[in-house]
């Protein structure tokens, strides 16, 4: 069992998210940042699609109740028992009892915490992903609170058999404007190419009201030719809607699967984990890519 | 000018979108509802999932498995088939015909019965008096955008949208109705409520309705 002291402000357990159900509304949900997602689950012997807890905002608290391996991926700063680790360590083992203070560096939206053996959540539609806008999946559907005891599966290895990764022990570059790349939209054609220009030579920021369901980016306003809207058709994570006020929004994985503004350009899929790490601070440009060049990169989620 | 059903645009590296008008009108639903069955039989490999919406169709498909010019071309074909006047007639209206008991008493009754200029009855007899048709999924799981509702009832959505619906609660903005499935936020104006579950994750299909079925609301007290 883990059981959660102090919660930090925004937890969720989260896998790699719904295989099938966009054509019913049910996006693909899942781990923000797939990539250090998996990583934490390797890094203690689990699949990579092993059930694991999103963590992001703050601090929180912890505790075992049995020993088990951990991994923690994405920038942070863990205390056992009040004890910093040391050295700064990605994986470690924690005795029963033993309390984890986790304060994440706000260069990482996102870090994961992967126990091994995983959380054990009964899985909803195919995934064991917490889907906060329809209150299902994960862990009772929510954040997790102080108090929850969260249970614990079997591991697949022995501590020993399992990777040791330290942190480097250097301060992290000063964050530059972060470049996504993008394939061009379904309503690539409704902007005039002055638009288009301003959009890629524009920087971006993060506005506050940013969440799973989508980023809101603040910078140059973008404004289609002709009427704003069109009738409602599918969306998906990493598309860049241009809503009637001209700010760009791009969806996340918990976003709607249908809407009707008109969608610029689309992230890559390899590009939308940075995004969804990107600081408050960090400026936000786009590059346009082929299509090709966007599949060269392409992983599966699952 | 691009002929209709020859636009076939990426969503993402791993998705088409076939566009097959700019309205929301019955007969392009239609077509775009034939394009989805025609694109099901084929079991294009790599094709993942079909997302029908008002007047396009979406094809997701995995990259690494499916060639992606060469289904965008079959898309393409497809699609100008699809759009042949005598194609639509082969989808004909859905056999399945749901019944939604509805409690009309929605905290938005009186307000959709002022600025309609019609009596509480009249706005429950116009939204309960006619069929509609699913026309697309989406806004939340199981969330079905029907239509038409009489143009006597047409309303623009609330300014202000409240933070949380009631599930089960029965809307009405613009053109559409719909139930809200979960509880969330939404603009909608509530005319009432039914104790139908459109979805419920336990349930295969966990959504009551599909794209196409037909769709009545009857009052009960």
């Amino acid at each position: 069992m883990i059981e959660v002291l102090e919660a930090p402000p925004f937890a969720t357990v989260q896998d790699a998210g719904f295989g099938s159900g966009r054509s019913w509304g049910l996006p693909p949900g899942g781990a923000m940042d797939p990539l250090f997602f998996s990583l934490a689950n390797r890094l203690v012997g689990n699949p990579p699609n092993t059930p694991a807890i999103e963590w992001a905002l703050g601090s929180g608290v912890l505790r075992l109740t049995r020993a088990a391996r951990l991994a923690v991926v994405g920038l942070v700063r863990i205390q056992l028992n009040d004890v910093p680790l040391d050295p700064p360590a990605l994986t470690f083992t924690a005795r029963s009892g033993t309390r984890i203070a986790i304060e994440p560096d706000p260069l990482h939206r996102f870090c994961y915490l992967a126990v091994a053996g995983g959380i054990l959540v009964p899985e909803v539609l195919g995934s064991h992903s917490t889907y906060l806008p329809g209150g299902f999946g994960g862990f009772e559907g929510r954040r997790l609170r102080a108090g929850d005891r969260l249970k614990l599966g079997k591991p697949l290895r022995k501590a020993e058999e399992t990777i040791t990764l330290t942190l480097h022990s250097g301060t992290a570059d000063p964050p530059g404007d972060v470049t996504l790349r993008v394939t061009r939209g379904p309503q690539w054609d409704s902007f005039e190419p002055r638009v288009r220009e301003s959009f890629f030579r524009g920087r971006y920021l993060l506005a506050p009201a940013s969440d799973r369901m989508g980023y809101r980016l603040l910078g140059p306003g973008i404004q289609p030719r002709g009427k704003a809207t069109l009738p409602s058709e599918a969306a998906c994570p990493g598309a860049i809607q241009i809503p009637d006020g001209g700010q760009p929004i791009v969806l996340m994985p918990d976003g709607p699967t249908v809407g009707g503004y008109p969608k610029l350009a689309v992230v890559i899929q390899a590009d939308l984990r940075l995004l969804a790490q990107c600081p408050a601070e960090r400026g936000i440009r786009f590059r346009e890519v082929s299509l090709e060049e966007a599949r060269a990169c392409y992983s599966p989620a699952r | 000018m691009r002929l209709p059903g020859s636009a076939v645009q990426p969503l993402g590296e791993a998705a088409w979108t076939v566009t097959l008008g700019d309205r929301v009108e019955r007969a392009t639903h239609e077509r775009v509802l034939a394009l989805a069955q025609r694109v099901a039989a084929e079991a294009i490999p790599g094709v993942q999932e079909l997302i029908p919406a008002y007047a396009a169709l979406t094809v997701c498909f995995d990259p690494l498995v499916a060639d992606a010019d060469a289904l965008r071309l079959r898309l393409a074909r497809l699609a100008a088939v699809a759009s042949l006047p005598s194609e639509s007639r082969t989808v004909g209206p859905s056999d399945r015909l749901v019944r939604i008991p509805v409690v009309y008493d929605g905290p938005d009754l009186d307000f959709v019965a002022e600025r309609t200029s019609l009596t509480r009855s009249q706005v429950i007899d116009l939204h309960s008096g006619r069929e509609y048709r699913v026309y697309l999924l989406g806004f939340a799981p199981g969330f079905a955008y029907l239509g038409d509702l009489d143009a006597g009832l047409v309303l623009p959505r609330r300014r202000e949208p409240r933070p949380r619906v009631a599930a089960g609660s029965v809307g009405i903005a613009g053109a559409q109705t719909g139930v809200y499935p979960l509880a969330t936020p939404g603009g909608w104006h509530l005319l009432g409520r039914t104790g139908l579950r459109c979805f419920d994750p336990a349930r295969h299909p966990p959504a009551l309705l599909q794209p196409g079925d037909r769709v009545r609301f009857e009052p009960v007290a």
